[in-house]
């Protein structure tokens, strides 16, 4: 498997029983640019957006209050967590999970703000988010039915998983990370709380850079 | 003529940039990709070697949860990488000595509220695969707090 052109040395296995995860140089700086963007989700205030009323001086500021505050963290922490989990899983099942961790606690990241566009951006998203873990679980099923194994281990440079079970990962991490699907973001971005806010981007950029890995190296 | 695809191009990219139809716009990516994966499984082929098997025995009395195994014996367990999974085989089932009485002496065990599901398939998920069962779990409370959080919003 590390001989393959994307994946870089190994560095470290690490095992639990068959789902044995793996740091070659590509998922090692994954983790750690997830690892920065926890640190920054842990230390940061969040940001407060400024509205200017035109043609006059007055300034508002949006105020985040102590219970939205902390649910939005502890929601990007969460996050955080599940994309370090996705980024170095050696299993497609184990993968396919943290991702759907991901999806849900993406929704959870936007529940904690109180603008009815924002909110109503983050329902379709979660239907979305919900649709995708169908294609998800079905590419790692039609990859374990037609391999007889899920561990990337195993599967790793024999070309084995068909097409179809490729093009159902990939769409699936589409739906869950909405890597593509920017029309619903720039809604939800508009939510105050920049470093929280920011997570659900950085872990479906970063999810979908690992399937790509995944397609290329199974 | 040009103008009239560059009208219908403004109110296809209008149409795009409105979040509601989002799911509209992904229920038709669905489509396409489950169009070609349909397509394709006359393609796709089983592996008859599954690492994770599974039999369904329905003259069993413990029908539809027996998985295999004999409890309070050693099973055989078939793991991906058995050097990490010392202990598979010994905890094969979760069965206490009634219910596998109950199950021995009448028909009816599988259908019981006091049937334990168990046997080699909660030995695959707790023991080789345990990472996984974590994770559903976690993805379990991760809704339930999202739930309760909206639940109990005051606005």
């Amino acid at each position: 498997m590390f001989n393959l052109p994307i994946e870089g040395e190994e560095l470290f296995a690490l095992e639990f029983g068959d789902i044995v995860n793996y740091f070659s140089l590509y998922t090692t700086t994954l983790f750690l640019f997830a690892t920065a963007f926890i640190i920054i989700a842990i230390i940061a205030r969040p940001e407060r957006q400024t509205d200017i009323v035109f043609g006059t001086d007055a300034v508002y500021t949006k105020e985040i209050n102590q219970d939205n505050l902390r649910f939005q963290r502890f929601m990007a922490i969460a996050c955080g967590l599940a994309t370090l989990g996705a980024v170095c899983s050696g299993d497609l099942f184990n993968f396919s999970l943290f991702t759907a961790l991901i999806g849900i606690t993406n929704i959870g990241i936007v529940a904690g703000v109180n603008n009815r566009y924002v909110l109503n951006a983050a329902y379709n998203y979660g239907i979305v988010a919900m649709v995708a873990t169908t294609f998800l679980f079905g590419g790692a099923s039609m990859a374990l039915g037609t391999c007889g194994t899920l561990s990337i281990w195993e599967l790793a440079g024999k070309g084995l998983v068909p097409l179809a079970a490729k093009m159902f990962l990939v769409l699936g991490v589409m739906g869950e990370g909405m890597a593509p699907f920017y029309i619903a973001k720039a809604e939800i971005t508009r939510a105050p709380g920049a470093p929280y806010v920011l997570m659900i981007h950085v872990s479906s950029l970063l999810i979908f850079l690992r399937v790509i890995e995944i397609i290329l190296t199974v | 003529m040009i103008r009239h695809i560059g009208k219908g191009f403004r109110i296809f990219s209008n149409w795009m940039s409105t979040y509601e139809n989002l799911v509209a716009v992904y229920a038709a990516l669905g489509i396409v990709v489950t169009i070609c994966g349909i397509l394709m499984v006359p393609m796709l082929s089983y592996h008859e070697d599954q690492i994770y098997s599974k039999t369904m025995n329905r003259t069993s009395t413990l029908d539809p949860y027996d998985r295999g195994g004999v409890p309070f014996t050693m099973a055989e367990i078939k793991a991906q990488y058995p050097d990490n999974s010392p202990t598979a085989g010994y905890v094969t089932t979760y069965l206490t000595p009634f219910s596998w009485f109950l199950a021995n002496t009448t028909p009816y065990f599988g259908t019981t509220i006091v049937a334990h599901p168990g046997g080699i398939i909660d030995e695959i998920l707790y023991n080789t695969r345990g990472l996984d069962t974590v994770v559903e779990t976690s993805i379990l409370f991760t809704a339930f707090a999202i739930a309760s959080f909206l639940f109990r919003r005051k606005d």
